[in-house]
């Protein structure tokens, strides 16, 4: 192939991910320690012989750990074993208690499962191989230097045996913005199942493997021949830890790829280390042979039997069918639908609130005024779940026209999120009460008074002024003036 | 010399009442005591101390039991006459001169000479009833998942169980009250035994009994082993019991077997002794990984490191189906045959040891003829059943051991058994 050739080849991106995701369970995998870092708790203060991985102590399995792993394989319609085994995947690295990982290998608790995203109005369908639960190995402090410079390194066994499951996907994605959109799907189905906490400190560890191929391998519905794959040399990008991330990484190892490609040098076999702070991938040098894990069953742990598993654990309604249904139960369009599922708890609130009002009335306001406040506030609708009496009462108050919506939701709304006080007291302190017909009658005379020149125009048929008169009127009411009444109760007083 | 039965010899107190109080117990040194040294026979673990006790050490304190120290044994149970040990071998009490067997070797040899009155060891391929059998006391191997591994420091973990040592068949059934029974920490644990009661069962009572004498294992024996064998079966036979012969062709694969699943276990099992926390530290010349190696070289024995280099080997990439695979599938044979054959008799009965007792030193050059010792009890590890070994006599002045095996959870017809040929 001549150089001129090569520059010419057109390109496709092919790209699969393996999603590390820890599990909310309330204890590890394999024993009783809590999953949960307490703060500033000391190093291997949450441990025991078994997470230790001490001499004679056995694994015992946390059933909860598999439910959550059956919810996610529901989720993702994924086939559910008869039964389930653990095997143990053998290698040296001194995060390791044992120097071995229980893993599954044979029998993953899921398998042959799938996700729909939609990039930019285009629908894709991304295969998901198998699914499967280990534990996590402890966390290693490089102390001066890397793991091979280092002085010495200290090891904190806290999060070992912490429960993971790592989602293998087919190489469907053909651009990495169909990853981040696949990871932020991801994220908000297992947020929704309630086995996933975003907060936590590396709960979402992603490895990438991309390849660029020639674009005329790629068939009309995306897919790609087997040879085609096996004949591209691809990279294994490490230490993504976003959806966001994931984009990143995957844009820069396209760019790096193609350019090489185009400059008529091979792609390198290899794995990659994302550095997020330079934005850029880099070789981690190692010396690429193939690893031997030396697999086999772990006979410490029986095999389970979770045939019925999947008929007897219930998941959630996910984002994908509530969000149908908002649309069709609420009446909402797509966009407020959207919005009010992006989370369970947002969609919970919602639900909530639109029991005892009209929908739009409580989508605007759950999805435009509330989240919106919270979003500048860089709050969650988690820190005021438990307001929900308040916040229907303010609606309540707006809805019977006891306060205006501008001032419910410039200072009332506003007030509860910054100062914590209930809606009535906020209304009473700021004497936001809605004005009556006679304090309207009070405010539009001291307005005609203040105001010659502006009666004045308005008798010589003027168009403004009777807005800027009523805007006085407002301004004098504090805004609990209706603007309609200012409007009628004016023109009578002038005209009359 | 004296004996050498224990690595730590240190009291530790019962924190209750019951079946073993005023008995005095011995625990083999690869099970767990919290406080007291645990050392698995390894310079490796010279200075280990557990934190926590094994499930069997709280029970037979619970019951009564007064531990009185750690008995010697082949390095992380390597082994079948005890000579592996980091500490020294241990001498045969009932065979001076010769080795005590192994690799539970203190623990028979503490009961045999008196400083213990019964004992707790592990089996995992043979390693209660072998040196039952060579000092002249009782031992039995239970069905996998009757007592609790918690604890026990793993050799090949789908192979082993904790198992009783004591002068008497009824004694080692005492023992195994105690210890037997389901467990929280051990998955590997269930109630199949529930309802037991194997001290009560040691009645004697044959005469409804059918025994079948594996013929097998007598094909390979030593002529003065068999004699005493053949006489002990004949006495079965006046007292009471049915005798048939039978053949289980899967029988000549399960050493072969037996190795190649016990070693590639135990690589796994003795990753993690990599001189972080345990043994002399590797240093820190080098990466980690070379340290790593330098922990091991230093703290493993040969035959320790013999095995685990043979365990990787048959794991590895393009070996595990030859190997791993091959022998996982005659395993599955040996469990089959054993199946068959309780179908038609209620126990099955071999020498427990082709051999007599070996003079100290005599065999630790030669590791093949050590592993062909093992081949009448590793078929039993193989397929999780029990097994009891009982004194049958003497040869030569040293001990010869009967082998009695049951079907799963059986061992109530074993110890019946066991205790009739006893009488
Ligand atoms: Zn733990």
């Amino acid at each position: 192939m001549t150089a001129q050739a090569v520059e010419q080849r057109e390109l496709a991106v092919v790209i699969g991910l393996e999603v590390h995701v820890q599990l909310e369970t309330a204890t590890k995998i394999f024993c009783g320690c809590s999953t949960r870092a307490a703060e500033d708790e000391e190093p291997n203060s949450r441990t025991c012989p078994v997470c230790l991985g001490l001499p004679g102590a056995l694994p015992v399995l946390n059933e909860g750990a598999v439910e959550a792993a059956v919810k996610i394989g529901k989720a993702l319609s994924a086939d559910i074993p008869e039964q389930t085994t653990f095997h143990r995947k053998n290698y040296y690295y001194p995060d390791l208690p044992k120097n071995f990982q229980l893993t599954q290998y044979d029998a993953p608790i899921c398998a042959n499962g799938s996700i729909e995203i939609s990039v930019e109005g285009t629908r894709r369908e991304i295969g998901i191989t198998r699914a499967h639960l280990e534990e996590d190995p402890g966390s290693l402090q490089h102390k001066g230097g890397s793991i091979d410079t280092a002085d010495y390194t200290l090891i904190n066994y806290n999060r070992a045996g912490t429960p993971l499951v790592e989602i293998v996907t087919e190489p469907d994605f053909r651009s990495p913005a169909e990853t981040r959109a696949f990871l932020a799907k991801l994220e908000e189905v297992l947020e929704y199942l309630g086995v996933f906490d975003p907060t936590r400190d590396g709960s979402l560890r992603v490895d990438a493997n991309i390849s660029l191929v020639d674009a005329d391998a790629i068939d009309a519905d995306g897919g790609i021949s087997a040879d085609a794959l096996e004949s591209a040399n691809r990279t294994e990008v490490k230490n993504i830890s976003s959806h966001k991330g994931a984009e990143k990484a995957l844009a820069y190892e396209v760019t790096r790829q193609r350019n090489a490609i185009q400059r008529g040098r091979a792609v390198e076999q290899e794995t990659r280390h994302w550095d997020e702070s330079r934005g850029i991938t880099v070789s981690m040098r190692s010396k690429e042979e193939e690893k031997d894990y030396r697999y086999f069953r772990e006979a410490d742990i029986p095999p389970l039997a979770v045939s019925d598993w999947k008929e007897r654990i219930p998941i959630p309604e996910l984002p994908d069918a509530r969000r149908d249904r908002f649309q069709t139960e609420y009446g909402l369009d797509a966009e407020s639908a959207s919005k009010l599922t992006s989370t369970k708890e947002v969609a919970d609130f919602f639900e909530d609130v639109a029991e005892s009002f009209d929908p739009d009335l409580a989508a605007t306001w759950v999805a435009d005024n509330l989240l919106g406040e919270l979003n500048y506030r860089d709050m969650a609708i988690t820190d005021v779940a438990d307001r929900l009496d308040e916040f229907t009462r303010l609606i309540e108050l707006v809805d019977a026209e006891e306060v205006t919506t501008k001032n419910a939701e410039e200072i009332v709304l506003r007030s509860m999120l910054d100062d914590g006080d209930d809606p009535d007291t906020i209304i009473d302190r700021e004497g936001l009460g809605k004005a009556d017909d006679d304090e309207i009658v009070g405010f539009v005379e001291a307005a005609i008074d203040e105001n010659p020149d502006a009666v004045e125009d308005y008798h010589d048929g003027e168009d403004g002024a009777l807005n800027f008169l009523v805007g006085q009127v407002m301004q004098k009411s504090r805004g609990s003036a209706d603007p309609g009444t200012a409007n009628q109760v004016l023109r009578e007083q002038l005209d009359g | 010399m004296s004996t050498n039965a224990f690595i730590t010899e240190e009291t530790i107190e019962p924190d209750g009442d019951g079946p073993l109080s005023e008995l005095t117990v011995a625990v083999k040194d690869n099970i767990s005591t919290a406080g007291v040294t645990t050392t698995c026979g390894s310079a490796m673990l010279e200075d280990y101390v557990p934190p926590y006790d094994a499930t069997v050490v709280s029970k037979i304190k619970a019951a009564g039991g007064t531990i009185v120290g750690k008995t010697n044994m082949d390095e992380f149970g390597m082994g079948g006459t005890t000579e592996t040990s980091a500490f020294g071998p241990t001498e045969n009490p009932a065979a001076p001169g010769h080795v005590p067997g192994g690799s539970s070797g203190g623990s028979a040899a503490a009961v045999a000479a008196g400083e213990a009155d019964v004992a707790i060891g592990s089996d995992t391929g043979g390693s209660v009833r072998n040196p039952a059998a060579f000092c002249g006391v009782v031992g039995i191997k239970p069905t996998y998942g009757l007592v609790s591994r918690y604890g026990l420091v793993a050799y090949a973990n789908s192979l082993e169980q904790i198992g009783p040592l004591a002068n008497t068949v009824e004694d080692a059934a005492r023992l195994l009250d105690v210890i037997s029974g389901p467990d929280g920490n051990d998955g590997t644990t269930n109630d199949g035994g529930a309802d037991s009661a194997y001290a009560a069962a040691a009645d004697g009572e044959i005469d409804t009994l059918t025994v079948g004498v594996i013929t097998d294992l007598l094909e390979g024996a030593d002529d003065r082993v068999v004699d005493v064998f053949d006489d002990r079966i004949d006495a079965l036979e006046a007292a009471g019991a049915t005798i048939e012969e039978v053949s289980l062709d899967s029988l000549e694969h399960a050493v072969q077997a037996y190795y190649v699943i016990a070693m590639s276990e135990a690589s796994s099992n003795l990753a993690r002794f990599d001189g972080v926390r345990y043994g002399t530290s590797g240093g820190s010349d080098g990466n980690w990984n070379e340290s790593f190696a330098a922990a091991r070289e230093a703290g493993f024995g040969p035959e320790v490191k013999r095995r685990i280099l043979l365990g990787t080997y048959a794991l590895s990439a393009g070996y595990h189906d030859k190997y791993y695979k091959k022998a996982q599938d005659a395993r599955a044979w040996v469990k089959q045959d054993f199946d068959e054959a309780f179908e038609s008799v209620d126990v099955l009965a071999s020498p427990t040891m082709p051999v007599l007792p070996p003079a100290l030193g005599e065999s630790l050059s030669d590791p093949l003829q050590l592993y062909l010792m093992d081949a009448n009890t590793v078929p039993v590890n193989l397929a999780n059943l029990p097994a009891i070994s009982v004194p049958a006599g003497t040869a030569d002045d040293r001990p010869v051991g009967l082998q009695l095996i049951g079907p799963k959870f059986g061992e109530e017809t074993i110890i019946r058994a066991a205790s009739a040929i006893e009488r």
